[in-house]
């Protein structure tokens, strides 16, 4: 049941999207993003809409995905639908003689709210599909590159991250682990009152910390008897780079964020 | 306490990339009783197996019956079957958490809801089951040594009085004197208390020494299953699944082939020992009266 959680969620198959360098597909999101508010009118909505059909076209994940990741906000859609079509001001819409309370720019805005959201959960999963925690901390760790100069020390935060990240599934594992064992002798996690769930917790909590810290311990050591020394001058095995592709994406999308403009200028 | 399972098949993360087959039809007879060793390489299933058999995991399809009540189906006593069939995890004391020996060890009965006094009874029990003495009962089992860690988190399970024990890698960690320990307390735990034991292991020599009957786990499939003798007699397709023959079996065979008339069936040290100072002696009586 732990193992439902997915971070990252990374799908491991072969697409043009997977080759890409992380930075790319970060910069790309994030001007994806900005698209997506950008856009107003409708010939606006219909291009950044293509857009983002093509991107996940193109990163071969099954759609399914796409939708399943959407899961955990369809009540923040249909929230905000809901608040958008009653309380924006506006002309009722007349279903024969009834007046509805719904108005007409209300309901627009409803829609176009949803649409914004839709495609900006999908556009991230995009690139969470197609990217491995590991390139993704990589590729953030090289754009944030030129605050090094300003004393923020990104080579230590990328590790950080990179370590955090590397241990999640393995925590995940650890607790569904301890969880069996504890359930084995005959633990209750699932029923009783607040208070006794949260007491029911220690057996768990308390041998999960002593290993993580164990962990820690063991990795530090690891590292260091392996002469780790951090900083700039370290190489790494798999060193990211900018390809063709990688031209031809950020080519893609300045073309696009420039037909956005037109649009929203002229139309 | 009989254990039957039909058809079991288990789907690992079903329905993503990552799925895996890890049980395929499994159909096993685990009578009341039965000293029974899994043996298996890495992946084979053999952890996987046991999870179902106290209801942790629940299988993708077919049944098991513990005392031919089917615990896959819904609303299953599931804390009761696991009291009757204790789990101890590989590597059991990552799993202690209390402030002292004897708190931890009354855990599983605690959640039994039984008296104070039968608790106390029950993990002095377990404690001299183990071989603990009772001046470890207020230490805090943080501070003690890694076999003694595990033989509280055995005691953990035994507490709980189960009919069926189910121990995965038990001696896995431990030093050879650790080891042998462990077996030797299994082993007598066994024959004392009447149980049935399921002992999970990749090491040929552990299972030899200690189990009635064999089961050979190979991708998620029951290979082999017999008493120790007939598996072992499958040395070529042990050695096709990554396992091997016990090296004293292997030494036997040796023998055999340079001419000795040595039993095939001899799969520990004991009863190699044994067998050869009969077979030495024999010689030696020839040899007397030919004289």
């Amino acid at each position: 049941m732990l193992k439902d959680i997915t971070l990252g969620q990374y799908f491991p198959i072969d697409s043009p999207l997977h080759k890409m360098d992380p930075r790319t597909k970060i910069l790309a999101l994030i001007l994806l993003i900005t698209a997506i508010f950008i856009a107003g009118n409708p010939a606006g909505y219909a291009l950044v809409t293509l857009f983002t059909v093509l991107v996940i076209v193109l990163s071969r994940v099954p759609v399914k995905l796409y939708f399943k990741g959407l899961k955990p906000i369809w009540f923040v859609i249909i929230f905000t639908a809901a608040l958008n079509m009653f309380l924006t001001p506006g002309t009722k819409i007349q279903i024969g003689d009834y007046t509805t309370p719904v108005t007409w720019e209300g309901l627009l805005l409803a829609g176009k709210m949803a649409l914004r959201l839709v495609l900006l959960i999908m556009a991230s999963s995009a690139l969470t599909y197609t990217t491995s925690p590991i390139v993704l901390t990589d590729g953030i760790e090289k754009l944030l590159k030129p605050l090094s100069k300003l004393g923020v020390p990104t080579y230590e935060l990328a590790m950080m991250m990179s370590i955090a990240i590397r241990f999640i599934p393995t925590l995940i594992e650890e607790t569904d682990k301890i969880m069996k064992a504890q359930k084995a002798r005959g633990a209750d996690f699932d029923s009783g009152s607040v208070f006794k769930r949260v007491k029911a917790m220690a057996p768990m909590l308390v041998p999960l910390f002593i290993s993580a810290f164990r962990r820690a311990d063991e990795l530090a050591v690891a590292m260091e008897s392996r002469c780790y020394q951090g900083g700039s001058t370290r190489t790494r095995l798999n060193e990211i780079c900018f390809r063709k592709t990688d031209v031809f994406a950020a080519l893609s999308c300045l073309a696009f964020l420039a037909a956005l403009i037109i649009i929203k200028i002229y139309l | 306490m009989a254990i039957k399972i039909n058809n079991l098949h288990y789907i690992y993360m079903q329905g993503s990339p990552f799925e895996k087959h890890a049980l395929n039809d499994i159909n096993l007879t685990i009578e009341d009783g039965e000293f029974i060793g899994i043996i298996g390489h890495t992946g084979s299933g053999k952890s996987t197996l046991i999870q179902h058999l106290n209801g942790l995991l629940m299988p993708a399809s077919g049944s098991i019956l513990v005392d031919d009540i089917d615990i896959t189906q819904k609303g299953a006593d599931l804390k009761k079957l696991r009291q009757k069939v204790g789990l101890v995890f590989q590597y059991p004391e990552h799993q202690l958490f209390e402030e002292t020996v004897y708190k931890d060890i009354a855990y599983g009965p605690k959640n039994m809801h039984l008296s104070t006094e039968e608790i106390d009874e029950r993990v002095k029990e377990a404690m001299n089951y183990v071989g603990l003495s009772e001046k470890y009962m207020n230490r805090s089992p943080f501070e003690l040594s890694g076999g003694q860690k595990r033989r509280v988190a055995i005691a953990g399970v035994l507490a709980m009085r189960p009919d069926v024990l189910i121990l995965d890698e038990p001696a896995a960690g431990l030093d050879p004197a650790g080891r042998e320990e462990i077996l030797t307390q299994i082993r007598a735990l066994y024959l004392a208390r009447k149980m049935t034991v399921i002992f999970v292991s990749h090491s040929m020599e552990d299972v030899a020494r200690v189990a009635g009957r064999i089961i050979v786990m190979n991708r998620g499939q029951v290979a082999l299953d017999g008493k120790p003798g007939e598996v072992f007699s499958h040395a070529e397709e042990l050695r096709s699944m990554g396992l091997d023959v016990p090296q004293i079996t292997q030494l036997i065979t040796l023998l055999r082939e340079k001419g000795v008339p040595i039993d095939s069936r001899i799969y520990t040290i004991e009863r190699a020992k044994a067998s050869l100072l009969m077979l030495l002696k024999q010689s030696q009586n020839q040899e007397d009266s030919l004289c």
